[in-house]
């Protein structure tokens, strides 16, 4: 069920989800599927060399200690005060496992690379149906989307599995834009647009936020994502146009939403203009 | 303190060490290093309870004790503390007490700036903590995003004193750089070629031409902020790139100051892990090649930390590749140090734990880096605890090192043991908080940084961090206490406390004599010996020895007393704690015929007042668009006592011998006041480079040819560059001229010069003058904003260099500058007017003609 948000799930949770998820085939791949795959692998593979490194430091640390007699062995040369500084010999093992390591990390983020184009890009339209793009502005401290129709909205409806593509700006300072369960992120600069992408492949209610340091407000800078199924939002959709704005502007932004047993919306996502006075003003600068 | 015997002499001019007259003029570098590790304690302290504030905001998930506005000034407060004025201050008071000894030099190169560099950093800290007073101290983050950092967002009068404070850092850091550059490369004793440096004296070496390159950067980035919150250009609030400048400027500076802040500390791990597992280090040519590849690379991976701006899919793969690049060096270090430890004779020393420590956290926080690497995973990574642990494992692990260096180093610097008990509960207090603390993080990630209200998931991991921040603190008490008590109480020590300790600076006693070395140091029959070349070259031992013996014999008395008492390196067996008694002969008697008969000077208030008289002007200017006078007058006051103090600091009559004798590739051929003039043009020309690079980034984002050129007119400009030409010109006559000893003609010369220069200051102030009219003004538009700037940064220099040569007029009147040895300061002169000149030929087309 997509109404509980895997927000605040730990690592341990992570992988557990991961050895539970059973995607569907005809699945599109979405951005959550990706990073949890990559995050997974490099949690597994890094704790691994952490351990292992750590130990071997470790063991070496306790068996090479002053009095166990392993240090007395006459062979080695000891540093000695007002010498020359100059180095021991071991460079063999030692760029053994450099070089161990550089394939490790080198295959590693190689792996990754492979699907950045994808994770850049999204999944073209001929698998998918056509991409929902949205504009999205940020202002302290809030959102604003734009959606194709010249509609605005201070919370983000969007069908479910359906590409959403969006274009990302800032009004004021620099924003950082992320729905961190949906795995999409993407700066808010102003005078510049970034753009990203995420399918939301359960219905439910989620947040978006800021992810960069723009104010007394940063951490109020919320905004409310609700993934709703697609005949739903044609339904909503269809109901709203950029003329709408103003006339709605007074809803109240917090209405309730979410989802029956059967995954259906209650409660219609409130649509306002983006109304700065809604925001936590009692903030002094 | 223990008294330096020395001083009671007052051989070196100096007031005792119990005097605080003393801390005010010391120019030695040892007072200077001392009074670097008191000064960034402090600072340790005070962004370390900013720290703990912050832990105690994130108890709840809510807001509850600090105000929003207030938890922004507490979390970039905390950054830039941290950052600026404890890790690399600490860092660097251990490389003012230590590298001069194990190098085998008496002092740095120019003692009086190095003193310059600390008062510059202990005012600029000190106007850091003022800013909290002035309605709210910056609150943009350490990072101090463009536009957030304009006073449209952070409008109060102590964001731009923030600004200013880390202005002057920067200036602190310069000279300082220049200084370490010019000893590191000059000064070394004869046999120690620059590969045989030791680790911890690399290490320093390549962080400071790091910090040469990448504060020049930085530099350029608050030069332009300042000029934006106190002038009115409109850089940053252009949205024509204004936002993306800041993010490359600043990271572009950003990202070699995490090796900055890591290199000393991974030098001092490699120290104590030789001294401590009494092993050379394995593949020590390998570890240094990766080091100087790191240094240079760092230069070119800043890109990664804006991998979720609008930059391409090329540019992100081109630095994603230098990112991982620049891990796998860190790779070779680890196993380098790892490997060391293998067939050693390791002793769990306070300094061994803290090192060994250190690269625990340092692995930890380089396998959760390449996480980072890995561009898909930083996405979501971006602007989360993710990154805070990241970092704090990387950048606090690294201070892990410090704090081992401050154990190691103790006994060297107090003559006195610290309490290895105590300092071993340091370790565990510290070891086990750092991890509750840090730990937790990685797995409350998901946690956005810089907020106080979080999801109430998270709770428990924050709390347990908190508790950890306490537990960190708690053993920094017991270090402090440590500290204190063993000035008093702790055991005294000979000149090596540790065993296998190679480095010249455990040859001489604790604390070393003020001059460092009985006799001069030199390598050049493969070991340490001081000569007292006086005598002939006779060779003194100074604590060398073979075998196991190292130890006692470096500075046991009964060893020692063997040798004539003559002898520059002996050791008095009456003395409790050995001390080296200093051949008179060896002072005076250098190799060099022209051998100094002048005591070498080690006392000056200048630089004092200097660093007084900067954080006056930059107070006043910090609030200086407010509707009082009173932050004009203060500027005004600060600008007579600079004034008053550079010519006081200029006309200082101040000796400071050159080694006699000393290793100077690749600068043999170059004196020292040349080279640290060459190294700081060097800096000069990343700052008009960072300008310049920023018009053209700007003006590519506008639309290159849409830009619209501020000089109506190119005329004036071209006369100027006629007649900066035609100064160049007239200062080479005056090298000329104080070569051939001529008074009148240096004069002249030098008048001529000052009235080229001041021509070209009319011209331009007609030229500006009359665009002011027209309503063309600093902040009338981003191309006037790039135009004033630039060239008005180099009227700046035009200005300052007509400073120095009215004060070398006045100086030269009375007899200055003659001959081949007082030419010098002219031909030094020379080289800042040609450098000045030369950007000029760069800025003119660049801003009147293209």
């Amino acid at each position: 069920m997509g109404i509980d948000p895997p927000f605040g799930k730990g690592l341990v949770n992570v992988i557990v989800e991961h050895a539970l998820h059973s995607g569907g085939a005809d699945d599109i791949r979405t951005t959550f599927d990706i990073f949890r795959e990559i995050f997974l692998v490099f949690l597994v593979i890094g704790t691994a060399v952490g351990v292992v490194v750590v130990a071997y430091m470790t063991y070496n640390a306790y068996k090479y200690r002053d009095g166990n007699g392993t240090a007395d062995s006459g062979d080695v040369s000891r540093p000695e005060l007002g010498e020359l500084p100059s180095g021991s010999g071991g460079g063999k093992k030692l760029f053994v496992s450099f070089f161990f390591s550089a394939i490790i990390v080198v295959s590693l983020i190689g792996w990754t690379y492979g699907v950045l184009g994808y994770y850049e890009e999204g999944p073209t339209e001929a698998e998918t149906d056509e991409a929902l793009e949205i504009e999205v502005t940020g202002y302290q401290f809030g959102w604003q989307f734009t959606y194709p129709n010249g509609h605005t909205n201070s919370t983000l409806v969007v069908p479910q599995d359906r590409p959403i593509r969006l274009t990302v700006t800032s009004d004021d300072v620099f924003h950082t834009f992320g729905v961190p369960e949906q795995r999409v992120k993407t700066d808010a600069i102003p005078g510049q647009t970034t753009k990203t992408w995420f399918v939301a492949n359960e219905t439910g209610q989620f947040e978006a936020r800021c992810y960069e340091l723009c104010g007394s407000g940063h951490s109020y800078m919320t905004a409310d994502v609700v993934v709703v199924r697609q005949s739903e939002f044609h339904d909503w959709y269809d109901n709203r146009s950029a003329a709408e704005n103003e006339t709605q502007a007074d809803d109240d932004p917090d209405t309730e939403t979410g989802t029956d047993t059967e995954g259906r919306l209650v409660g219609v996502p409130s649509v306002t203009t983006p109304n700065h006075a809604t925001e936590p003003t009692t903030i002094e600068p | 303190m223990t008294e330096d015997a020395h001083a009671e002499n007052g051989h070196d001019g100096l007031p005792p060490q119990t005097a605080v007259k003393r801390w005010l003029v010391t120019t030695n570098h040892k007072d200077v290093g001392i009074l670097y590790i008191v000064t960034s304690l402090f600072f340790l302290v005070f962004g370390g309870v900013l720290a703990l504030l912050m832990r105690v905001e994130l108890w709840t998930a809510t807001q509850t004790v600090i105000a929003p506005g207030a938890y922004n000034e507490t979390v970039s407060a905390h950054g830039l503390i941290m950052i600026f004025f404890f890790i690399s201050p600490f860092a660097f008071g251990f490389a003012n007490y230590v590298v001069p000894l194990q190098i085998g030099a008496e002092d740095l190169s120019f003692p009086r700036l190095n003193a310059l560099s600390y008062w510059l950093y202990l005012f600029s800290g000190l106007l850091f903590g003022t800013s909290f007073f002035l309605g709210g101290t910056f609150s943009g983050g350490w990072t101090m995003y463009a536009p957030l950092n304009m006073p449209a967002y952070t409008p109060t009068v102590g964001g731009t004193t923030a600004v200013l404070a880390l202005m002057l850092f920067v200036a602190s850091v310069t000279v300082s750089s220049v200084n370490f550059l010019t000893t590191m490369h000059r000064q070394r004793a004869e046999g120690l070629t620059t590969l045989k440096l030791p680790l911890f004296s690399w290490t320093i070496l390549l962080t400071v031409w790091m910090m040469l390159f990448a504060f020049a950067a930085l530099l350029a980035a608050l030069l332009i902020l300042a000029s934006d919150r106190i002038v009115g250009t409109v850089y940053f609030q252009a949205t024509e790139g204004g936002s993306l400048l800041w993010a490359h400027l600043f990271w572009f500076f950003g990202h070699p100051e995490v090796y900055i802040v890591f290199f000393p500390a991974l030098g001092i791990m490699a120290e104590c892990f030789q001294t401590f597992c009494g092993r050379r280090i394995v593949g020590r040519k390998w570890f240094i090649a990766a080091m100087v590849l790191v240094a240079i690379q760092s230069f070119f991976v800043w890109m990664h930390h804006m991998f979720l701006t609008a930059i391409s899919l090329e540019i992100k793969t081109l630095f994603m590749a230098t990112t991982i690049g620049i891990s796998l060096p860190f790779d070779l270090m680890v196993f380098a140090l790892i490997y060391t430890m293998v067939k050693g004779k390791i002793r769990y020393t306070t300094p061994f734990l803290f090192s060994f420590g250190a690269l625990v956290l340092f692995i930890i926080g380089g396998i959760t880096g390449v996480f980072l690497g890995a561009v898909v995973l930083d996405y979501e990574f971006r602007g989360t605890y993710w990154v805070v642990a990241h970092f704090h494992y990387v950048m606090v692990g690294g201070a892990t090192a410090l704090f081992g260096g401050l154990y190691y180093w103790y006994p060297k610097i107090t003559g006195r043991m610290y309490d290895e008990f105590l300092g071993k509960v340091h370790f565990v207090l510290y070891f086990v908080g750092f991890n509750l603390l840090y730990f937790p993080m990685f797995v409350a990630w998901e946690t956005p940084r810089r907020v106080f209200e979080y999801h109430q998931s998270f709770v428990a991991w924050h709390q347990l961090a908190s508790i950890g921040g306490f537990v960190l603190a708690a053993g920094f008490l017991v270090m402090f206490y440590n500290l204190y008590k063993s000035l008093f109480a702790g055991e005294e020590v000979d000149g090596n406390p540790w065993e296998y300790a190679s480095s010249a600076e455990w040859s001489v006693s604790s604390p070393p004599p003020f001059e460092n070395f009985p006799g001069l140091p030199s390598y050049g029959d493969g070991r340490l010996r001081f000569l007292t070349p006086g005598r002939g070259g006779e060779v003194a031992d100074g604590g060398t020895a073979t075998g196991d013996d190292a130890l006692d014999a470096a500075a046991d008395p009964a060893t020692e007393s063997d040798r004539p008492q003559s002898d520059g390196g002996t050791v008095t067996a009456e003395a409790a704690r050995p001390e080296i008694a200093r051949d008179e002969t060896a002072d005076t008697a250098l190799p060099d015929a022209e051998a100094e008969e002048e005591h070498p000077d080690h006392a000056s208030y200048w630089p004092l007042a200097i660093g007084l008289s900067a954080y006056v002007t930059f107070l006043g200017l910090s609030g200086i668009r407010m509707d009082t006078a009173m932050y004009p007058a203060l500027t005004g006051v600060g600008l007579v006592m600079g004034a008053f103090s550079f010519v006081g600091l200029g006309r200082e009559s101040f000796h400071v011998p050159e080694m006699a004798v000393a290793e100077r590739w690749p600068f043999e051929g170059v004196e020292n006041g040349k080279l640290g003039m060459w190294i700081f043009l060097a800096s000069d020309v990343v700052l008009f480079g960072s300008l310049i690079g920023s018009y053209v980034f700007i003006r590519v984002a506008y639309g290159w040819t849409a830009w619209h050129v501020v000089p109506h007119d190119p005329i004036p400009g071209l006369i100027n560059t006629y007649l900066l030409l035609t100064s160049s010109f007239t200062v080479v006559l005056a090298l000329v001229a104080a070569k051939r000893e001529s008074t009148r003609g240096l004069v002249a010369s030098l008048g001529a010069t000052v009235a080229f220069g001041v021509g070209f200051l009319y011209n331009k102030g007609i030229e500006w003058q009359e665009l002011f009219h027209e309503g063309t003004t600093v902040g009338s538009s981003v191309e006037a904003s790039t135009f004033f700037l630039t060239t008005g940064l180099h009227a700046a220099h035009v200005i300052i260099g007509l400073l120095i040569a009215l004060f070398m007029i006045a100086q030269a009147l009375k007899g200055a500058y003659l001959g081949e040895e007082g030419s010098r300061k002219v031909e030094y002169f020379g080289l800042y007017w040609h450098f000045v000149d030369i950007v000029w030929l760069f800025l003119f087309p660049l801003f009147y003609i293209l």
